[in-house]
């Protein structure tokens, strides 16, 4: 079978539909921001809608609330979704992390226990992956668990831990094996940020909103149940959760798409007094927010047709962050002097949000792994050149 | 929705692939070079070519009715890639590419065998004759020396098919040793006449988007051949006591170049896919005007991949890539060339701002491909 880009009858009707509930349902007005207690709480509330609705997870099985979607099908979703402005997913780590993780390794009762509740919107996940001094070298950890019985005592501090502020229950890896060394004796690990001996401590971040925190753990009980995979397996189990994160999911083409299109009609709107320089710029963003559509719909085919996604996750992360930046510098650029006003000020009634997402953008290429980190893994696994 | 290649386009690939590896390494290169008489004639090895025709790829995009393979743009746009990929000297993918479909288009359109078509396409799709062409607004056509026929245009509205008798050449030296750039120079009406007005018109406009994406294809394939000859020699070379691919700074640079062909690389076969598409169900304005954006974009795309991967490879080789005597230097200049050849950047790029900017193109994210 050639390749054929066109959409077949059923996907089609998927649209439709899609579009049709999002269209009745989407809050007129934009959420605020779920980095504050108000916003946290309204978005907690749009997963629960989106739920209600069926789309919360497009792609899982039938049995855990999803619709059992094909990859090539969440792509039209998040179309979709991003046409109708609709939130953020402030259970996005919960949903495109944790929840395949779980998936993948957790046993039956774990699945019941904890997708549905992470589908509704009931319980939102943060990942507690760095420390202080495991960030990039993540595999310097030192955070114990230590089996007591049935429960394991967790001690140590996570940090830069995204939405842990306000989130129910984070993920995270942590020393089973206090004797052991980097990559072994690691296990994962879920805990409730409200277990007896957590403090979270939000930290702010750039636009003063507290978006991550530190978490530390002083003698935090937990029931071996809640250890996901085999004991000591924890790295092996983060590296898939890591090639989700980098991978398809997170980051959907159709938010670049999104963005790329409100970018040529702010163009359009300034052509007259912007240095001309910056309609390459502008057109240049276009197509690379094109490209990724399309090296997204062309990885679903492949792994629709029984393929893996490997190495390529670190390229598509380099891609979308550095992508991202541009797009918002560019937008910044035609906007001139008044690119520096908050949301808020007098003169900013149609900015239109540029600078919040330029300083948002600047995260993309730090976390889920620095470019720098990812341009490594190319090199090395992808290129064959040593380390 | 069917977003990638079947066993049997691949497989077509390799084939290819693995007849350059046996007849256009970069000893065969310089061999060929070497018998172009220091530039008097085109670098082009007759027994390559008829390898090449023996895989019946001259005729690859025409129909087997003619002689051909039948193939559509999604088959031959890997061929142009492995073209790309061993920096083939021979005008293969302007003459199947390009020049055979061009024919095959006229020929369509046109009620009866004008200018006497069929017999020319019938020698073409077998390789018995080699067909290149000068679109409207072209300087410089490669292979023109080696050409039986020429398809050019007298005004903008026409085109005409000329016999290698037909018109004069004045030679061009250009950067690419491997190929010969050469401008025609005939009567305003020589050669046979083959359509007028909307038929060439429309004819020529989709020569030029099948020129555009099958060089952006042939870019993917130098492109990719540049980094894998940097990554061999960082692998190897040592300085410090140790190698120099251990360093970031090299990594990087590579890791940098392999990011910008890989997000090229869908463009171009989501382009030739909508060429293919067109071929059969034409198009609206709307899709019209999607379509030659998504041509443009792959063109640009794969071919400032090759440019920084030349770029790169050579700065990875040291002087040792700086001088003559590295096969490297085949391919950096390819990359040069393509960069150059069948829509160059600034007029790529000003034409897909007047898409953008102007209106015309569909926006939106339920819009990639509608």
């Amino acid at each position: 079978m050639a390749i054929q880009l066109n959409y077949s009858e059923s996907e089609r009707a998927l649209r439709a539909e899609c579009r049709a509930w999002l269209e009745a349902n989407v809050p007129v007005e934009p959420l605020p921001s779920f980095d504050t207690a108000e916003g946290f709480a309204a978005h907690r509330e749009w997963e629960a809608r989106l739920n209600s609705g069926g789309w919360s997870m497009v792609t899982w099985p039938r049995e855990y609330g999803g619709r059992g979607l094909n990859l090539i099908e969440w792509l039209i979703f998040e179309e979709e979704y991003y046409r109708a402005d609709a939130p953020g997913r402030v259970n996005q780590n919960g949903l495109f992390l944790f929840g395949p993780t779980l998936m993948e390794f957790g046993t039956a009762e774990q699945k019941a226990r904890m997708l549905p509740r992470l589908a509704a919107g009931k319980d939102i996940w943060a990942q507690a992956w760095s420390e202080p001094q495991a960030g990039s070298d993540l595999a310097a950890l030192k955070s114990s668990a230590v089996l007591d019985g049935d429960h394991y005592v967790i001690r140590g501090h996570k940090i830069w831990s995204s939405r842990a502020v306000f989130a129910d229950w984070c993920f995270g890896m942590f020393r089973t094996d206090p004797t052991s060394e980097r990559h072994k004796g690691l296990s994962y690990i879920v805990v409730p940020l409200d277990a007896p001996g957590i403090r979270v401590r939000g930290i702010p971040q750039l636009d003063g909103e507290p978006g991550f925190a530190e978490i530390f753990f002083d003698e935090v009980r937990v029931p071996v149940a809640n250890r996901i995979g085999a004991e000591g397996q924890g790295w092996q189990i983060a590296m898939a959760t890591a090639g989700f994160e980098r991978g398809l999911m997170l980051r959907s083409p159709a938010r670049f798409q999104r963005t790329a299109q409100r970018l040529v009609e702010l163009y359009r709107q300034h052509s007259s007094v912007c240095d001309p320089a910056l309609a390459s710029t502008v057109a240049q963003c276009w197509m690379d927010a094109e490209a990724y559509a399309l090296a997204t719909y062309m990885t679903a085919a492949r792994l629709i047709a029984g393929g893996t996604i490997g190495v390529e996750a670190s390229l598509t992360k380099v891609f979308w962050s550095e992508l991202d930046v541009a797009m918002h510098r560019a937008a910044l650029s035609i906007l001139g002097a008044r690119a520096q006003l908050l949301r808020h000020a007098p003169a900013a009634r149609d900015l239109g949000g540029w600078l919040e997402g330029f300083l948002f953008s600047l995260a993309g290429p730090i976390y889920a792994g620095t470019n720098e980190i990812q341009r490594n893994i190319i090199a090395e696994r992808l290129l064959g050149m040593p380390r | 929705m069917q977003f990638t290649f079947s066993e049997e386009q691949r497989m077509m690939a390799q084939a290819l692939r693995a007849l350059l590896d046996d007849v256009c390494t970069g000893a065969d290169l310089r061999q060929t070079l070497n018998s172009a008489q220091g530039g008097a004639q085109s670098p082009v090895s007759p027994s390559r070519w008829q390898r090449l025709s023996e895989l019946g790829l001259p005729g690859a995009l025409a129909p087997e009715s003619v002689g051909g393979l039948g193939c559509v743009e999604t088959d031959f746009v890997l061929l142009a890639e492995e073209a790309g990929r061993a920096a083939l000297p021979e005008p293969l993918i302007e003459h199947a590419g390009v020049a055979v479909p061009l024919l095959l288009d006229v020929q369509a359109a046109a009620t009866a065998d004008a200018g006497g078509i069929a017999s020319v396409l019938a020698q073409a799709a077998v390789g018995e004759c080699c067909l290149v062409f000068a679109s409207p607004g072209t300087s410089y056509v490669h292979g023109l020396d080696q050409c039986h026929w020429l398809l050019t245009a007298d005004h903008d509205h026409s085109l005409r098919l000329l016999s290698r008798a037909d018109f004069q050449i004045a030679t061009q030296p250009g950067v690419d040793p491997l190929r010969m750039l050469a401008e025609a120079r005939c009567a305003p009406n020589a050669g046979r006449a083959l359509a007028s007005d909307s038929i060439a018109a429309t004819a020529w406009r989709q020569a030029r988007w099948r020129a555009a994406v099958f060089a952006g294809a042939e870019a993917l394939g130098v492109a990719q051949r540049l980094v894998d000859l940097a990554v061999v020699y960082a692998n190897e070379r040592k300085q410090f006591g140790k190698v120099i691919g251990s360093n970031q700074a090299i990594k990087h640079q590579l890791a940098t170049v392999q990011i910008r062909i890989e997000f090229a690389r869908p463009v171009v076969y989501a382009a030739a896919a909508g060429l293919a598409a067109w071929r059969t169900q034409g198009g609206n304005p709307e899709s019209t005007a999607r379509l030659e954006s998504r041509v443009i974009h792959a063109k640009l795309a794969a071919c400032d991949a090759a440019d920084l991967a030349a770029r790169t490879a050579i700065q990875v080789h040291g002087a040792m890539g700086y001088s003559w005597e590295l096969d490297l230097q085949f391919y950096a200049k390819r990359a040069w060339a393509l960069y150059a050849m069948h829509g160059d950047r600034n007029q790529l790029m000003r034409r897909l701002q007047e898409l953008l900017f102007a209106g015309g193109l569909p926006l939106g994210t339920d819009r990639l491909f509608d």
